[in-house]
């Protein structure tokens, strides 16, 4: 009887997810056809090969740098400014509570749609982003066309959306920890910051560890901003691993190759949720 | 000083969190000659006629109704799938019950992108590239949503079952006449949960699909954006009216999105 009550979603799991993981471990050792199935040809582990020799375009290596740049200044910018947003909303006063629903609102919003607003917020004519500039004298940037400018434009985009999402996280955390301590420390003679940094903080680690890793997870397999607003471009300078991955397959054709990325973007996803469990897990033993 | 300073610091959080979506709202009831000058016009010239322009050049109204009934689909299977099974990891007993937990857990760890090739060439092979099936089945089973109804069920007292098995209920009956109603509140996070990612979906459904009788709205969105990439008021108009139905969601849900995202914590955490 169990099994039955289980088996739809188990079939689900089996037919979709994990099955085709597999698969995707087995079409990594082909050469794919994309339209003659009968020509595929197994390869062994030369699409591995191409990844670490470089022989691509772009470069693993460079793949890697492209994503290492987004994913760390998605998870240094964005575990950050939340955890500030959180400290300073902590009360729930009114004006409080409405700007956490201002912030939490864009998170809500889908990515499609806010990333063609943010499109035209970066217009290099006419942009608002450029009005901004404009105050502080900076002249008109081409943000989304010039390789120095399309990541950091892509990364504020992301951190605009994402930020509504940890800073509830570290919302919901603070409401865990005692005052009294945070208090105790304050007639000890700490200063905000002192009090912050030796009271709250060490109390809130096992909060900051989980942002941490959903913002990295979240951050390596980010593909709909890039589609939209940079295409990975200009040239490949916005190529992260998430969006490679779509481009090999579906735009090159390369299938064999991107299953090998998809193996590497799988292998990395999965060792960060296995340091998750086993952070939460130590620490749930101390508290 | 200090007083005055929390206070006007949340204000302008809030403010610069806003200004993108006023901005949008500002430009799609802006006249196209406002829109191409610089500084641009921050004030709203309120000409409505945008929407009705965008309106006219895409299927919207069958965007919106594959969307929902996308949507809709999903979210009935979820809460089946989860009732089902997260009442049978909770409360029955039966051999590698653990074994196929842990599996159930580790499906969350596989990355949609991942899943992209395969389940092409699969959707290829089965017949299900671009049809509304291959946008729905797959995503029929959540690993939240099992988890959340399994920690609940966990929750409520075992005499309850007791009772309604002396009065000869089998499972199923236990399920849906005694569990099933108490877990309401989390039936609304998990139908809530899928509700959104199927109206947010991209990726999986553009790759999966091609033609706009069963494309949803935010693909729809996607191919109005790759032709009308200039038109900004009528863009900031589209963009507008697919997003508004969810900004009014929210605002009126609030509560259980934010709940929501504590869910998701717990689940991850397993």
């Amino acid at each position: 009887m169990a099994y039955l009550l289980i088996l739809p979603a188990m079939l689900i799991f089996l037919v979709f997810t994990i099955g085709p993981t597999i698969f995707t471990f087995v079409v990594s050792t082909f050469k794919w056809n994309w339209l003659n199935p009968d020509q595929n040809k197994f390869v062994g582990l030369a699409n591995y090969q191409m990844l670490v020799d470089g022989s691509q375009d772009p470069p693993f290596a460079a793949t890697l740098l492209t994503s290492g740049y987004f994913v760390g200044a998605m998870v240094v910018g964005g575990t950050a400014i939340s955890l500030g947003l959180a400290m300073l909303l902590r009360q729930a006063r009114r004006i409080n509570v409405a700007a956490r629903t201002a912030v939490f609102l864009a998170h809500v919003t889908p990515l499609v749609a806010t990333s063609i607003v943010w499109v035209w917020i970066f217009n290099p004519r006419f942009g608002l982003a450029n009005l901004v500039m404009s105050w502080v004298g900076i002249p008109n940037i081409d943000w989304l066309g010039n390789s120095r400018f399309a990541m950091p434009a892509v990364i504020i985009y992301s951190l605009w959306h994402e930020i509504g999402f940890t800073t509830v996280i570290f919302l919901g955390g603070l409401t865990t920890i005692s005052t009294e301590l945070s208090e105790a420390a304050r007639l000890d003679g700490c200063n905000a910051w002192q009090e912050f940094w030796n009271v709250t903080f060490p109390q809130l680690r096992p909060v900051a560890i989980f942002v941490i890793v959903v913002s990295s997870v979240a951050s390596l397999q980010a593909f709909t901003q890039f589609f939209m607003m940079t295409g990975g471009g200009p040239g490949f300078d916005t190529a992260t691993l998430g969006f490679q991955l779509y481009q090999q397959a579906f735009v090159f054709r390369k299938t064999g190759y991107a299953a090998a990325l998809a193996v590497i973007l799988f292998s990395i996803t999965v060792a960060l949720s296995i340091l998750q469990l086993r952070t939460t897990r130590s620490l749930g033993r101390t508290v | 000083m200090g007083r005055l300073l929390q206070p006007g610091a949340a204000i302008a959080v809030g403010l610069i969190f806003l200004v993108p979506i006023l901005w949008m709202l500002i430009t799609s009831v802006a006249s196209d000659a406002d829109v191409f000058t610089f500084p641009p016009r921050l004030w709203p010239a309120w000409d409505f006629s945008n929407y009705a322009k965008a309106w006219g050049k895409s299927p919207w109204l069958t965007y919106f109704g594959n969307t929902v009934l996308i949507a809709g689909s999903v979210v009935l299977l979820v809460l089946i799938t989860s009732l089902l099974a997260g009442f049978a990891f909770a409360l029955m007993r039966f051999r590698g019950k653990g074994v196929l937990f842990l599996l159930v857990m580790s499906a969350m760890m596989v990355p949609q992108t991942v899943l992209l090739i395969p389940n092409f060439i699969m959707a290829q092979k089965l017949g299900w590239y671009d049809t509304y099936l291959i946008q729905i089945v797959p995503w029929g089973a959540s690993v939240f949503g099992i988890f959340l109804l399994r920690q609940f069920f966990l929750t409520l007292p075992k005499e309850l079952f007791e009772a309604a098995e002396m009065d000869g209920a089998g499972p199923l009956r236990m399920l849906f006449s005694v569990a099933a109603p108490l877990a309401a509140p989390s039936l609304v996070l998990v139908a809530l949960n899928s509700f959104m990612g199927s109206w947010n979906a991209f990726v999986w459904p553009y790759i999966m699909t091609k033609s706009d009788a069963v494309r949803p709205i935010e693909v729809g969105l996607q191919a109005f954006y790759g032709t009308e990439g200039t038109d900004w008021t009528g863009l900031c108009a589209a963009v507008s009216f697919t997003t508004l139905p969810i900004i009014v969601l929210f605002l009126f849900l609030q509560k259980y999105f934010v709940t929501g995202v504590y869910g998701t914590q717990g689940s991850v955490r397993g």
